[in-house]
C-alpha cells in the first residue's frame, strides 16, 4: 500500500519524501479538523446533561 | 510456487500496513481527545470571556450606573448581551462562572443551551431553567473530561463552597448545599425548580451543576445543588469568596 504510493510519486527520493510529508500532514489536518470532531460525540465523554430523549446531548 | 510466495508476501505486507495505520489512527484520536480538544476549548472559552467582558465594558460606558436593578437599560447598537436583561440567545455566552474549589483562577463562560457544539465552548445553561439569580433553578452542565476538562474535580465540591457568577451587572454568590449526588442520566428531576433530592423544601433561588460520572463514562451523572447567598452590583468589586 505505502510501497505502491511511493512508487507512484514523481521525482527522486527527496522529492518523494517531501511530497509524502505533505500528504501525511494533510491527512492529519483532515482528521483533526473534520473526522475526529465528527467521531467524538459518538463516544460517551460528552454526556454531561440529564435528559429524557437524548436530544440535548448524546 | 514462487508466485504463491510473492502474493503471500503482498498480503502479509498489506495486512501489517493496515494494522500500523489503524494503530496510528487510534493514537492520533487519543491525542485529539486528551490534548487537542483542550487546546481548542481553552482558546474558545477565553474568546467567549473576552467577548463578554468587552461587551460589558462597552455597555458600562454607554450606560454608567453604579448599581443594578431588575429594570434594565437597553443598550442599543452592538452590545449583544445586555446584563441582567433580554433573552439568552442559544449558543451565546451571558455569564462567567468562578469556582475557587476547582482551582485558583478557575473561571468559565456560561452559554445558553446544552448541545454538543455549545459545550465545546463553555458551560451550558439548560434552556428553560431559571435565569441567573432568579427564583427557580439556574442549571448548568459542563464536561468532566475532554474539551478543557472544566468539571474534572467536580467530586471535590463540598457544602459551603462558593460558586460565583457575574453577568456584567451583578455578582451572584451561590453556596453549595450538598455533596456531589450520583444519579442516572434520565433523572431530569434534578433540574426542577425545587429539586426533590436536594433537601430544598420551598421555592428559592437555586443553582444546579451537572456533569458525567464516572470520569470517562456516561452511565451516571454527578449533581450538586446550591442556593443564592448574596448578590452585589459589580461596582462594589469582586465578592470576598473570590479573594480568599
Amino acid at each position: 500500500m505505502y510501497g505502491w504510493i511511493w512508487r507512484h510519486l514523481p521525482g527522486n527520493a527527496w522529492v518523494r519524501a517531501a511530497i509524502s510529508l505533505v500528504l501525511v500532514l494533510a491527512v492529519v489536518y483532515v482528521l483533526f479538523q473534520y473526522i475526529f470532531p465528527w467521531a467524538e460525540p459518538l463516544l460517551p465523554f460528552g454526556d454531561v446533561t440529564v435528559d429524557n430523549n437524548g436530544g440535548a446531548s448524546r | 510456487m514462487r508466485a504463491g510466495a510473492l502474493s503471500l508476501r503482498l498480503v502479509l505486507r498489506t495486512l501489517s500496513e493496515l494494522c500500523v495505520t489503524a494503530g496510528t489512527l487510534i493514537i492520533l484520536f487519543v491525542v485529539h481527545l486528551l490534548f487537542w480538544t483542550g487546546v481548542r476549548a481553552d482558546r474558545a472559552m477565553d474568546g467567549e470571556v473576552d467577548r463578554l467582558q468587552h461587551s460589558w465594558s462597552q455597555s458600562q460606558r454607554a450606560h454608567p450606573r453604579p448599581s443594578s436593578t431588575a429594570g434594565s437599560p437597553r443598550p442599543g447598537r452592538d452590545a449583544p448581551a445586555p446584563p441582567a436583561s433580554g433573552t439568552y440567545r442559544e449558543g451565546k455566552a451571558f455569564a462567567v462562572m468562578y469556582i475557587p474549589r476547582l482551582g485558583h483562577g478557575w473561571h468559565k463562560p456560561v452559554l445558553e443551551g446544552t448541545s454538543t457544539g455549545v459545550l465545546r465552548r463553555g458551560l451550558g445553561h439548560y434552556t428553560g431553567t431559571a435565569r441567573l439569580g432568579a427564583t427557580g433553578n439556574f442549571s448548568v452542565a459542563g464536561h468532566r473530561r475532554t474539551y478543557g476538562d472544566p468539571f474534572k474535580d467536580f467530586p471535590r465540591l463540598r457544602p459551603g463552597d462558593p460558586v460565583v457568577l457575574t453577568d456584567g451587572a451583578s455578582w451572584y454568590t451561590y453556596r453549595i448545599d450538598t455533596r456531589p449526588y450520583r444519579t442516572l442520566p434520565s433523572d431530569v428531576g434534578v433540574i426542577d425548580p425545587v429539586p426533590a433530592r436536594s433537601g430544598f423544601t420551598g421555592p428559592g433561588r437555586y443553582l444546579t451543576l451537572t456533569t458525567c460520572d464516572p470520569e470517562w463514562g456516561h452511565s451516571h451523572r454527578l449533581i450538586v445543588w446550591a442556593h443564592l447567598d448574596a448578590r452585589h452590583p459589580v461596582g462594589e468589586g469582586k465578592p470576598e469568596a473570590l479573594n480568599g
